[in-house]
């Protein structure tokens, strides 16, 4: 009997040993080996860990959510979704396993993946309650943007390849920021691989390059729409300028060239003083005004306006505007005439250009552009507030003001190129332009601010690809939608 | 053969028990008690922080949880109380937090699950009580071994039977009545434990002596052998035809162990190790089902998209389990393929860490250490043998699963006792639970001759108690007893 209690007693020491073996590769396991488990490129856990958390909801200025996370019944327990679709889709970006972020789901990425709550002592059993959990209270990211505004100005591209871009010159809030051809950020951010490859692959192999806002991440010829800049410089550098009278003609030959001809659009004739070439934007006469103002002039403003330089518009890819250097002019003045109009190598982002509009409407100064208004907390708290700050000074007060006059011309004087704009009741400044892409067809623009005296909006219109025709399109194909845009903005902002 | 022994002891049991007796009757139920509340305390506190954990809030039905556990720990002590009153103390409260903690997990893992799991704790509890109250006396089990061990090898023939046995995992382990299915290999390992201790308690001296002079060679007397290696034979045999090589790796333990602990003949283990590597190499050969797992556990990493996806996930998350564990009812454990069953001890390790796992592996350690306390102050042979075995099985099980998911092992369709998720075993296991609080309760309660309140002495046990009742045993008409 006492040599069967001695081999249970050996049997049960055994057994002790066979754990000890599991006992020991557990340490290898979960602690000595466990970092490079956890780095292994295999382990998705992170990812998963990452994915299945809430992420605070994204919501308009006018209260339309536009991201948020809803529960799914997968192993991600999330399931990121975007309301709006490919209306917001520029501007939320998206929050894919496969691709990333991007947009303000990148840019806002600890706003919305962590809430800024501090952790303090456990006061009461709720408290407690929150210690003991990994649920985050959220808080959410509340921008500038207007839903309706938006809607708004993909309705008036109608499908039309281009990008509307809405500013408050005051602040620098961006209130409608639109681009053709959008994207829809739900299947990126699908939990089905297939859905998101698809769905990918689909938007690189689309010509428009939609995952490249228009509005932001790509550049075009400015056209005539750089007679702002053009203008302005000559009240800043070389104001008798302003006053001179330039010879009606239908084309500038230019220097250094062999007698190429710089031809006014559709051959019209056209001159006198700066307000009547800025009127009906007579190329001939600021190909003039730009050989006598010189390229170092020309860069420098357009320098102060917010070109070749990063703008800080709070999205991840923001393209820059293009203005070539004054080197480039050298022996080269044709090239110096031409870019004086928008033309050779300048090249500008639809947002450049609504900025620009917003320089002359906030009396020279251009606010930081800028898509958060605040971060509230879960219980709706301000946790914490944008406040306008100013990003260039692009010109003096007084320039703004002539180029305001200049600017209300276009669209008032029954000559002027943006008649299409005029709202009655309502004094809109704004320029037209029409750029040759070097195919057959044309890209039309239209800046502007209203009202005038008071500028509560300033906006860039782009429709892209449109086929040549005898008139100025920047005035008859963007302006109307300029108009539109500015016209439900003041409505909805009066009293 | 005679089955007149359980009349002899009861006889020997004095008529009105004195007061000495009912305070040595309540002191371990007393102890229980106070481990009951710990663990009552332990395992409603781990629901309220999974819940946490989980979905940032308290379970809204944690107050029905706290009340049924209440119930479930009240009726089982209340049972003890009653049927094995003078059983150790820490059988039951081990039981129930290993239950309470695998009921915790599987309900945040799959809340179907949990309420299935819910509800064999019930069943496995009244199987509990039910074999405690059918067999009031360890001795009992041994009446009807013959009867056991035919039960059992029906319940391992059951799966191969057309329309009710089931393919799960190329494994047929599974029998389906109506909405329920039964993995009866479960209980088979009951039964023929009992069957193994009682033919070995009867035999163990002959075996341990009979040899046959072959040639220059003693060997064992296989006439001795025979009714054991029909048993282990016929069961490995209905295994290697389910595909189910766990079980059948435990039983073969089961039996050579118990044999080595029966007779201290090391030839045994020396001849069931050799008969092992032949079954492996064999099943190695045949069974696909085995080259797999085999596969699998030798190069996880080159079948990570196939058969090694499940280990290398379990180790992802044992991994980032760390040495604390994210935390009751974090992480992703739904991703390791059968999170709840085969892999539970993955999924746990990810949410409670290297620490929590090893209290884990020490919960299953004082359990077998329990059992093997009852076994070696078992009087009869018997009860030591099922007791050691029983014990036994219950940590090499627990070994079985987390070596195979350690990789010390090939992984087998073993599930983690009490914790995993599965009524058979969470059945089972209450089952043997009970045959080994039975167990303790006899040795507790057995009287001895001159020792009117049938406390012995640890000196006492040895020299005096033992010979007597043998000579009772004897006296009784008992056949085959062994010099004790």
């Amino acid at each position: 009997m006492n040599s069967i209690n001695r081999r249970v007693r050996w049997a049960g020491l055994g057994a002790c040993l066979l754990v000890l073996v599991v006992f020991a590769q557990l340490n290898y396991i979960q602690v000595f080996h466990a970092s490079a488990l956890e780095n292994n490129p295999l382990n998705m856990r992170h990812i998963i860990q990452q994915y299945s958390k809430p992420r605070g909801a994204i919501i308009s200025a006018d209260g339309v959510t536009l991201a948020e996370s809803v529960p799914s019944n997968d192993q991600y327990k999330y399931q990121r979704v975007y309301p709006k679709g490919a209306l917001f889709g520029q501007i939320t970006g998206y929050y894919s396993l496969t691709y990333g972020t991007d947009g303000l789901e990148r840019q806002y990425n600890s706003v919305l993946s962590e809430a800024t709550t501090k952790v303090s002592f456990p006061g009461s059993l709720h408290q407690l309650e929150k210690l003991l959990t990994t649920e985050p209270s959220l808080d959410d990211l509340h921008i500038t943007v207007l839903s309706s505004l938006q809607s708004l100005a993909r309705q008036q591209l109608a499908g039309r390849d281009g990008a509307v871009v809405a500013l408050e010159p005051k602040t620098g809030a961006v209130l409608a920021m639109y681009s053709n051809p959008s994207y829809n950020p739900n299947p990126l951010a699908s939990h089905n691989p297939a859905v998101e490859q698809a769905a990918w692959h689909k938007l690189q192999d689309n010509p428009g390059r939609p995952l490249a806002a228009a509005a932001y991440r790509q550049r075009f010829f400015p056209g005539s729409t750089f007679k702002v800049v053009t203008a302005s410089a000559v009240y800043d550098h070389k104001p008798a300028l302003a006053k001179k009278d330039f010879p009606v003609s239908t084309g500038l030959v230019l220097p250094d060239t062999a007698g190429q001809v710089l031809h006014n659009y559709a051959g019209e004739a056209c001159g006198g003083q700066i307000l009547e070439l800025f009127t009906v934007s007579c190329d001939s006469g600021f190909g003039q005004i730009g050989l006598e103002l010189g390229g170092k002039n020309l860069a420098e403003e357009a320098k102060a306006f917010g070109w070749d330089r990063p703008i800080p518009l709070d999205l991840p890819g923001v393209a820059e505007s293009y203005f070539p250097p004054p080197s480039s002019f050298y022996r080269n003045a044709g090239a110096l005439a031409k870019s004086a109009i928008g033309q050779e190598s300048v090249q500008a982002v639809p947002l450049t250009l609504a900025l620009d509009a917003a320089a002359i409407a906030d009396k020279g100064v251009i606010m930081t552009p800028h898509l958060l208004s605040t971060v509230t907390g879960s219980q709706g708290q301000v946790v914490e507030k944008y406040k306008p700050k100013p990003w260039l000074r692009a010109t003096s007060p007084a320039t703004a003001a002539k180029l305001t006059t200049l600017m209300l011309s276009v669209v008032n004087s029954p000559n002027g190129t943006g008649v299409a704009a005029q709202i009655p009741g309502v004094e809109v400044a704004g320029k037209t332009g029409t750029a040759q892409t070097g195919g057959p067809n044309i890209e039309t623009w239209f800046v502007a601010f209203a009202p005038a005296q008071d500028p509560k909006i300033a906006v860039c219109v782009l429709v892209e690809n449109q086929p040549p025709a005898t008139e100025y399109q920047g005035g008859t194909i963007a302006a109307p939608i300029a108009k539109a845009v500015i016209e439900s903005y003041l409505q909805r902002t009066a009293p | 053969m005679s089955v007149s022994a359980p009349s002899a002891p009861v006889a020997l049991r004095p008529a009105a028990a004195s007061p000495a007796r009912s305070e040595r009757r309540l002191a371990p139920r007393r102890a229980e008690l106070g481990m009951l509340v710990l663990v009552y305390v332990l395992v409603t506190g781990l629901y309220v922080v999974a819940g946490l954990g989980a979905s940032g809030k308290v379970p809204k039905d944690a107050p029905v949880f706290a009340l049924a556990t209440a119930i479930l720990l009240a009726s089982g002590h209340i049972a003890l109380r009653r049927l094995a009153p003078y059983a150790s103390a820490v059988f039951l409260p081990l039981a129930a937090l290993l239950n309470g903690i695998g009921y915790v997990f599987i309900s945040h893992l799959d809340s179907a699950e949990g309420s299935n799991q819910a509800l064999w704790t019930v069943v496995g509890l009244a199987c509990l009580i039910v074999t405690l109250a059918l067999f009031p006396r360890a001795i009992d089990f041994e009446r009807y071994r013959y009867l056991i061990a035919l039960a059992g090898i029906a319940l391992l023939l059951l799966p191969l039977v057309p329309h009710i046995g089931e393919d799960i995992n190329g494994a047929r382990l599974w029998v389906r009545a109506g909405p329920f299915s039964l993995q009866p290999e479960e209980f088979a390992k009951i039964a023929l434990a009992i069957f193994f201790a009682s033919v070995l308690a009867e035999r163990a001296d002959l075996l341990a002596a009979g040899t046959r002079r072959i040639g220059r060679w003693l060997v064992l007397e296989p006439r001795y052998l025979a009714p054991l290696a029909a048993a282990w034979g016929l069961s490995l045999l209905i295994l290697l035809a389910e595909n189910n090589l766990g079980a059948s790796f435990l039983f073969f333990m089961l039996l050579v162990s118990m044999l080595w602990i029966a007779t201290g003949r090391l030839a045994y283990l020396g001849l069931g190790a050799g008969l092992f590597a032949g079954a492996a190499v064999f099943a190695l050969d045949v069974v696909h089902h085995a080259q797999t797992r085999v596969q699998a556990w030798l190069h996880p990493w080159a079948h990570f998209a196939t058969s090694g996806y499940q280990i290398i996930e379990g180790w992802f998350g044992l991994a980032g389990g760390g040495m604390w564990g994210l935390g009751p009812g974090q992480g992703n454990a739904r991703v390791i393929p059968e999170a709840s069953t085969d892999f539970m001890f993955a999924s746990i390790g990810e949410q409670i860490g290297l620490v929590g796992l090893s209290a884990l592996l020490a919960i299953y350690l004082l359990l077998m250490g329990s059992g093997l306390r009852a076994a070696v102050r078992s009087e009869r042979s018997f009860g030591k043998l099922l007791a050691t075995g029983l014990s036994l099985l219950l940590v090499v099980q627990v070994f079985v699963v987390s070596g195979g998911i350690t990789r010390v092992i090939p992984v087998t369709g073993i599930v983690l006792p009490f914790v995993s998720y599965g009524g058979s075993s969470l059945v089972s296991n209450y089952a043997l639970l009970a045959i080994l609080i039975r167990i303790s309760n006899d040795n507790a309660s057995l009287p001895h001759p001159g020792d009117d309140d049938g406390r012995v002495s640890r000196a006492s046990s040895s020299q005096q108690s033992g010979r007597p009742l043998a000579v009772a045993r004897e006296e009784a008409g008992t056949t085959g007893s062994l010099p004790l």
